[in-house]
């Protein structure tokens, strides 16, 4: 039974389809690109030259002086401006503090934009004014509560239409969109501000604003502020062939200049003009101005569009998916590929990271699939006894930190895959929906409210077709619904399932088949195959799986699922780019194969550089134990793996895991921390060691079977809410971890109950909490105090610039530690 | 006519100051060590894009307030600056410089991939990127040395929110009179940190006569680097 669009929502209950209210037919026209529409200029510059003072809040003219308001609108109107922007940049709740609410400041502004006799009011939305996570402290859900209530506010008001403008994080415009297009059934424009290096200040570039914006569901995108417009020029034709929504520039009048105490701005109504023609005939359709324009330059523009009719310019048809900082774009006939690793199914190692909370292992996972090319990234978080929703939440904005690849995300909990794309800086790729009626209904809403692309799996209640034509059906039956709701083709990729050959061998050949129906009966959906199972049961199954892939390039595949470290694949992916033509000329495949021969030394893909270089050190004088305890004490990390190797597998089995612990590696950390303590050894040096010692650990921990390895503890490590230093947390974690402790690191601006919770959760018996500023010192206090009331077994050792033996003792630690060594120390009293 | 947002460039920053913020007293520099050293600084130098933005306002009224505390009004602009050293440090100035200058985002997103993948390579970029903010620092002050040479005017040396007794709650009036979010991108927490946090927030005082002090020769000069009054063949204590 088809679904009904218009009842579908997503499980956070999000309307999948929204219906415009659109105030009347030419901005229904202007919307689908047809007609150009004119905006206002500077509103800020307007009121400095009426004695604006430098720091004053403008929005609060809206209330004491709205004559001064209407008068700028009007001013603009007389000019020929279409639309007036309403003054509400800053009018947040934050901003506002107690001089006004945000109700109050809307319902004037847009009384004073209405009182100057425009067509069209739009309420105007600049950024928060502070940093979201994970670089700042400002929550997605708290940036986008805050825009709602702006939303709200102008649309009860009665505005037209929204701006949400001037935006430089990605994750911001987001947040503010989604609170226009969750909240109110106006039209949206979105704009970002970029530098002269063509990237806004968080490294976001004009494509990705626009792909990702346009998916989200903007009605029109484009760039204003900061520079001048023939600077904006080129950024517009960047931006054009990736928004499938109409394009708008409101550039600056060149740059700020401070002259006799003023600012003022360089270019003139006609240098402006001649610019903004320039992106007219790229295809822009909205325009107006920013900082520095004037009236006189509305009235430019207004003649400019006179008489001329909208270019069309042509649109990608690539398959795309960003993040904040990368577009990864495949146009028809392109092949990619998605690294499979972040994955806990069948890995041992990666299951324990998830449940312990200790990502490190993600994190290196994610850099050597990112070096070794892969296009896309994967992140599975499913494992039954752990919370795959938060999981995947934190791991999404951790992977952010260590790759600009875009993610895929990987999860069979609808809600999990919401929470994950809701906050995603980005358009991410959903891994999966299926036929399943309750499937398509919990999943596609999500797809189509967060703009996203789709995998959809060939299967059904019935379970997976035997047939090509039985998988063709499911998709034709998907595509049915993704076609209904509106998804673009291009977003919709079908993975037509990978069965062994061992197990049915007719399978292979139906499977390339169904690539090749699909792409043939549906035009512009995608294709995607996780190709490894094929090989199941079967000998070299390297092998198997790269002549496996390369017959599925053949009939059209355009993303594969594979662990691009593995050679065979790199082989089968370089040579098919090859042969297709899309590697022009052969450059990469000769750029990497040139001299290779058959039965020459296969080439083996890069690693993270920890295990890479086994430089041995075998020259080195004195015994095994000697020399790793030199390398640990002069910081060599390289040779430290062979050497404890080495160690281990030498003569009668009396070198095993716990002798290298306790007579070589903890000795040699022993002496690094007197030499510290004797300020023979600064901190570099006492890192630099840590990280040798480490080095040593992690390969007794790959060959010794987990539990060899004592653990103890467990201790918790936090940076307090509302500071994001966390250099001294990180520091005492690698000396406490060396020491063999259990480190839950709980990352930087953390609050105090979610970290009473998991001390609580674990029953930590110690607790290192870290503060930089006086400022943040309080939260310290609160967390103690909590720490105190809900896990009074808990010792607490405090420690950070800010801090001292009294003020420690103030805030209600049990322990002050000067620097990492003395934690170390603390720790071995309290956890032994 | 300056420009109301500057690139000021950082060419090279001192590895005795780095040292310095590493705790450093005379120990031995191992080889690895000093070559990631090395490799810190350059990362520090490729990523950052320093900008600064500055204006100058005059002095308004000198106030006391019930309690004691002296406060500064500026003309033109809402920033009061309050507290004893403040007034001291701006005592017979007629006009004040307020600058703010950034590493930029690159640098806090390179911390933040270091801090979740190599622990040592973070406290030496860390310690790189503040060198290097201050060296940014100096740059934007050199530009108000410049703005009030240009008047005839002599200035002493920049002075932070959060030092002596001028409280860190006047950074969002600072930031927003120089519209600092939107031009150099430079956000506030709740907890009044900025972000990105390799940034410099100050104000100096611009006098109608020489201050000496450190400005009084240009080869003990922190700035000099970065000086255009003394490039014109003057100094800032005698044009």
């Amino acid at each position: 039974m088809p679904l009904d669009s218009t009842t579908l929502t997503t499980p956070q209950g999000h309307k999948a389809v929204r219906t415009l209210r659109i105030k009347d037919d030419h901005l229904a026209r202007v919307l689908a690109g047809e007609e150009f529409l004119l905006f206002d200029g500077a509103m800020g510059t307007q009121l400095q030259e009426r004695g604006l003072a430098a720091g004053d809040v403008p929005e609060l003219l809206c209330l004491t002086n709205p004559d001064q308001i209407t008068e700028i609108h009007a001013a603009y109107v007389a000019a020929g401006s279409e639309v007036v922007t309403t003054n509400t940049f800053g009018a947040n709740a934050t901003k506002l503090g107690d001089a006004a609410t945000v109700e109050e400041i809307f319902s004037a502004a847009i009384g004073c934009a209405r009182a100057s006799g425009a067509r069209y009011v739009a309420a105007d939305i600049g950024p928060t004014g502070a940093l979201l996570q994970p670089m700042g402290t400002l929550s997605f859900e708290d940036a986008y509560a805050l825009f709602a209530e702006q939303v709200k506010a102008a649309d009860a008001a009665g505005a037209d239409l929204f701006i949400i403008e001037t935006m430089a994080d990605l994750a911001e415009a987001k947040a503010a969109l989604l609170a226009v297009k969750e909240n109110s059934y106006l039209p949206a424009f979105v704009t970002m501000t970029f530098d002269e290096d063509g990237r806004t200040f968080l490294g976001t570039t004009p494509e990705v604003a626009a792909v990702t914006l346009s998916a989200l569901g903007a009605d029109v995108v484009g760039i204003n502020c900061s520079l001048g417009p023939s600077d904006v020029a080129p950024l517009i034709q960047r931006m054009l062939p990736w928004a499938h929504c109409p394009v708008m520039a409101q550039a600056n009048a060149g740059l700020p200049h401070v002259h006799d105490g003023r600012t003022v701005y360089t270019i003139s109504p006609e240098d402006y003009c001649q610019a903004v023609t320039s992106m007219l005939d790229a295809g822009v359709t909205v325009i107006g101005g920013c900082c520095g324009t004037s009236p006189a330059f509305i009235a430019g523009e207004r003649t400019l569009i006179e008489g001329r009719t909208p270019v069309q310019c042509t649109l990608s048809n690539s398959f795309c998916v960003t993040s904040a900082q990368q577009l990864v774009a495949l146009a028809p006939g392109e092949v990619g590929v998605i690294g499979e690793r972040i994955n806990p199914t069948g890995k041992k190692r990666l299951k324990e990271a998830l449940r312990s909370g200790n990502h490190d292992l993600v994190m290196s996972e994610a850099i050597s699939q990112t070096n070794a090319g892969a296009q896309i990234l994967d992140v599975n978080a499913g494992l039954p006894e752990i919370d795959e929703k938060a999981t995947l939440v934190r791991l999404v904005s951790e992977l952010a930190g260590v790759t600009t690849l875009p993610l895929q995300i990987d999860s069979a909990d609808p809600q999990a895959i919401e929470a994950a794309v809701r906050s995603y800086p980005g358009k991410a790729l959903i891994n999966s929906c299926n036929g399943k009626q309750e499937v398509l209904e919990a999943v596609l809403p999500i797809a189509k409210h967060y703009g996203c692309a789709i995998v959809a799996l060939t299967l059904d209640e019935e379970g997976i077709p035997a047939t090509a034509e039985g998988r063709l059906a499911v998709a034709k039956r998907i595509v049915a619904e993704t076609d209904a709701l509106g998804i673009p083709r291009a977003d919709v990729v079908v993975d037509c399932l990978t069965m062994a050959a061992s197990t049915d061998q007719t399978q292979p050949r139906q499977i390339v088949r169904a690539i090749r129906l699909v792409k043939e009966a549906l035009p512009g959906v995608r294709t995607v195959l996780g190709v490894s199972n094929v090989s199941f049961g079967l000998p070299y199954r390297e092998l198997v799986n790269a002549t496996f892939l390369t017959a599925c390039f053949g009939a059209g595949l355009d993303l594969a699922i594979v662990n691009p470290l593995a050679q065979r694949y790199r082989d089968a992916y370089a040579s098919w780019r090859a042969l297709s033509g899309e590697d022009e000329s052969a450059q990469d495949y000769i750029a990497h194969y040139a001299g290779m021969k058959e039965g020459g030394p296969v080439q083996t893909a890069p690693t993270t550089g920890q295990e890479a270089a086994s430089a041995a050190s075998d020259d080195e004088p004195g015994t095994a134990e000697e020399r790793i305890r030199n390398l640990v004490l002069s910081g060599r990390k390289e040779a430290v793996p062979h050497e404890v190797r080495a160690l281990l597998s030498d003569g009668d089995g009396s070198h095993d895991v716990m002798y290298v612990i306790n007579s070589v590696l903890i000795p040699a950390l022993d002496e690094v921390g007197e030499r510290f303590e004797k300020g023979t050894f600064f901190l570099p040096q006492l890192m630099a060691s840590a990280e040798a010692a480490k080095a040593g650990f992690t390969v007794l921990r790959e060959e010794a079977s987990g539990s060899d390895v004592p653990s103890k503890g467990p201790s918790a490590l936090a940076t307090v809410k509302g500071d994001i230093h966390d250099i001294g947390k990180n520091i005492v974690r690698m000396l406490l971890e060396n020491y063999g402790y259990d480190v839950i690191d709980l990352g930087r601006d953390v609050d105090p109950q979610e970290f009473t919770d998991v001390v609580v959760k674990h029953h930590v018996k110690l607790a290192g909490l870290s503060a930089l500023m006086t400022t943040t010192v309080p939260a310290m206090a609160e967390t103690i105090q909590l720490l105190h009331m809900q896990a009074p077994w808990c010792k607490v050792i405090v420690g950070g610039a800010v801090l001292n033996p009294e003020y420690a003792e103030m805030v209600g630690a049990d322990f002050y530690a000067k620097d990492a060594a003395e934690s170390a120390r603390i720790a071995g009293e309290v956890l032994g | 006519m300056a420009r109301m947002v500057e690139s000021v460039e950082v060419a090279s920053v001192e590895r005795s100051e780095v040292l310095r913020y590493l705790g450093y007293h005379g120990q031995e520099v191992t080889p690895e060590v000093d070559a990631r050293l090395d490799q810190a600084v350059a990362a520090v130098l490729s990523i950052a894009r320093p900008r600064a933005s500055f204006r100058s306002f005059e002095c308004g009224p000198r106030t006391i307030r019930d309690d004691g505390t002296p406060e500064l009004s500026l003309l033109g602009c809402t920033l009061v600056l309050e507290g004893k050293s403040i007034a001291q440090h701006l005592d017979g100035a007629v006009e004040v410089g307020v600058m703010a200058v950034t590493l930029g985002a690159g640098i806090e997103r390179e911390l933040r991939r270091l801090s979740l993948t190599d622990p040592l390579g973070q406290i030496l970029f860390d310690a790189a990127a503040t060198a290097a903010i201050e060296r940014a620092a100096d740059a934007a002050e050199a530009l108000l040395v410049a703005d009030a040479a240009s008047r005839g005017l002599y200035t002493n040396w920049r002075f932070s929110p959060g030092y002596g007794d001028l409280p860190l709650e006047c950074q969002p009036t600072l930031l927003s009179a120089l519209d600092a979010t939107r031009r150099l991108g430079i956000t506030l927490t709740p907890s009044l940190l900025m972000v990105p946090t390799k940034s410099v927030t100050a104000v100096l005082g611009y006098f109608s006569q020489p201050q000496g002090g450190a400005r009084q020769r240009c080869e003990a000069c922190n700035l000099r680097d970065y000086c255009s009054v003394r490039a014109s063949g003057d100094t800032c204590q005698s044009s």
